[in-house]
């Protein structure tokens, strides 16, 4: 009887390790879906912005086409995730760079389509952010789970391997903020 | 809106007159709330004593003096500072609150809904006497804004089968429009578990607090050790607590040095501060003129209304209009 009941108990702690990997895993893998929609949204704003600025920006050609083509490759299906994580970090930077243009165009800073636009691809940032720091955290969570001992046996059973964080640099751990590119409200 | 010191001014200054002719009708009435206490004590004093001496007993039925002059007595307090608080109200509060933004509308006699406080999701015990007063309403900033004093008790029982209300929340209010889209449900809770059990431990145990939504660890090692945060969906809570936010939540609390609770439910944000005490009210037995208890007014309702900017609500940076 007590050996059965030794069985038992072990066999009730492994269950539970599994399931706390597999929901590690699933968290960090629906949190990405997050991510990937955020990224999703944004690349459907940069034709629409792009259209707009492109008359105005004569000097910034090389940048727009850059904007354009990181966005083809970020459309492109069966891309990886570390792909994705290193794809929005290059959008990231190249959109950042366009906004700071925007600055040299004082009837562009004064188009309202632009300003809409401008708000809406801050949201969009902003939510991006929100979904980076959140699968940040799952990843954490998930990395965290498979090295500490005893669920390691089980990860390593199981082929779960670490998985990569995206980098948050100082600069985007601050909003955006729109009173300082267009110095208005 | 004014500053603290501004508003200092405008309550010695231009409420002057005013506060002076109720500090006269505050004398006049603890004169007549002592007269009629010392008259309530010796009743029940003497009662008491026609017990022992003619009955030589001291017992239950000698309580019952000191009980029915009690209920008398609180009765009478409140039948008699009612003039005395309503004055205070429409010639102290309701100024005071117009000079702070004369858009801001001030009802003494109404407060936020049961509705919209249940609804933020803040508390979670049965509520069975819902009290508050003092409501004021009103748009800084096109941001629409109301706040009032609530005091919201549960029934319970204890082990001798007595029925007596607990304090679910008692303080201040504050219900303002956010300036960004979002579905979910956010709760931001003082952090007990962490402080009495540890991070790894007090984690643990506010991750199995059932009846909330999933628990989500932030970034910022400050503001987790402040609060404890709850959500229905771990983007959109991450969404609207930015760094920026969670400094400014921590700013809050610092500020208000009281327990501080707040919930982002259906575009507003909810902000109950435990103050623990009924506030707005007029003092009794203190001078309205002391600076302690003007400051406590002009505190309290500046910092209803600075939320604001506080938290920068006004801030339009997103789609939202």
């Amino acid at each position: 009887m007590p050996f059965l009941i030794a069985i038992g108990v072990i066999a009730l702690i492994l269950i539970l390790m599994y399931n706390s990997l597999i929901a590690r895993k699933n968290q960090v893998d629906n949190i990405f879906a997050g991510v990937d929609a955020a990224l999703k949204k944004r690349f459907d704003l940069i034709p629409n912005l792009i259209a707009s600025v492109k008359e105005y920006m004569t000097h910034e050609k090389e940048l727009l086409s850059k904007i354009t083509q990181l966005r083809t490759e970020g459309m492109k299906p069966g891309l990886s995730d570390t792909d994705k994580i290193a794809l929005d970090q290059q959008v990231t930077s190249a959109l950042g760079s366009l906004m700071i243009s925007v600055e040299n165009y004082p009837d562009l800073k004064a188009n309202e389509n632009i300003m809409n636009l401008q708000r809406t691809l801050n949201e969009t940032e902003s939510q991006i952010a929100a979904a980076r720091r959140a699968y940040n955290q799952a990843v954490t969570d998930y990395n965290n789970i498979i090295e500490m001992f005893p669920t390691n046996y089980m990860a390593t059973w199981m082929n779960l391997t670490r998985k990569e964080v995206f980098a948050v640099t100082e600069n985007e751990r601050e909003n955006i903020n729109v009173k300082e590119l267009f110095n208005a409200s | 809106m004014k500053s603290i010191s501004e508003l200092t001014d405008f309550y010695y200054n231009s409420l002057y007159p005013a506060i002076e002719s109720l500090e006269e009708q505050r004398k006049a009435l603890v004169h007549q709330l002592v007269t009629i206490f010392t008259a309530i004590a010796a009743l029940a004093v003497t009662g008491i004593f026609i017990r022992w001496y003619y009955f030589h007993a001291f017992d239950l039925f000698s309580s019952i003096f000191v009980i029915a002059g009690a209920i008398i007595a609180a009765w009478r307090y409140e039948h008699m500072i009612q003039d005395y608080r309503d004055a205070f109200k429409m010639r102290v509060m309701k100024p005071l609150i117009e000079a702070i933004d004369s858009t801001l509308r001030y009802t003494p006699v109404a407060a936020i809904s049961q509705s919209l406080f249940e609804h933020s999701g803040l508390f979670q015990r049965r509520i069975d006497r819902f009290q508050g007063d003092d409501l004021v309403q009103g748009s800084i900033d096109s941001v629409n804004l109301q706040f009032s004093d609530l005091h919201v008790e549960s029934q319970t029982q204890d082990s001798k089968g007595n029925m007596h209300y607990i304090t679910i929340f008692q303080g201040l209010y504050i219900v303002a429009e956010f300036n960004k889209h979002f579905k979910s449900r956010t709760i931001i809770l003082p952090d007990s578990a962490e402080k009495i059990f540890g991070n790894v431990l007090g984690n643990w145990f506010q991750s199995k607090n059932l009846g909330r939504d999933p628990l989500v660890t932030l970034d910022n090692a400050a503001f987790e050790k402040a609060f404890v945060v709850y959500s229905s969906d771990p983007i959109e809570s991450r969404y609207i607590l930015t760094h920026t936010m969670m400094e400014r939540l921590l700013n809050l609390k610092k500020k208000v040095a009281h327990p501080v609770y707040v919930s982002f439910v259906d575009a507003n944000i909810h902000i109950a501060i435990a103050y623990n005490k009924d506030l707005f009210e007029p003092t009794v037995f203190e001078s309205l003129l002391k600076y302690d208890n003007a400051m406590s007014y002009i505190h309290a309702l500046s910092l209803a209304v600075g939320i604001i900017e506080e938290l920068k609500l006004n801030e339009r940076l997103w789609s939202k209009k």
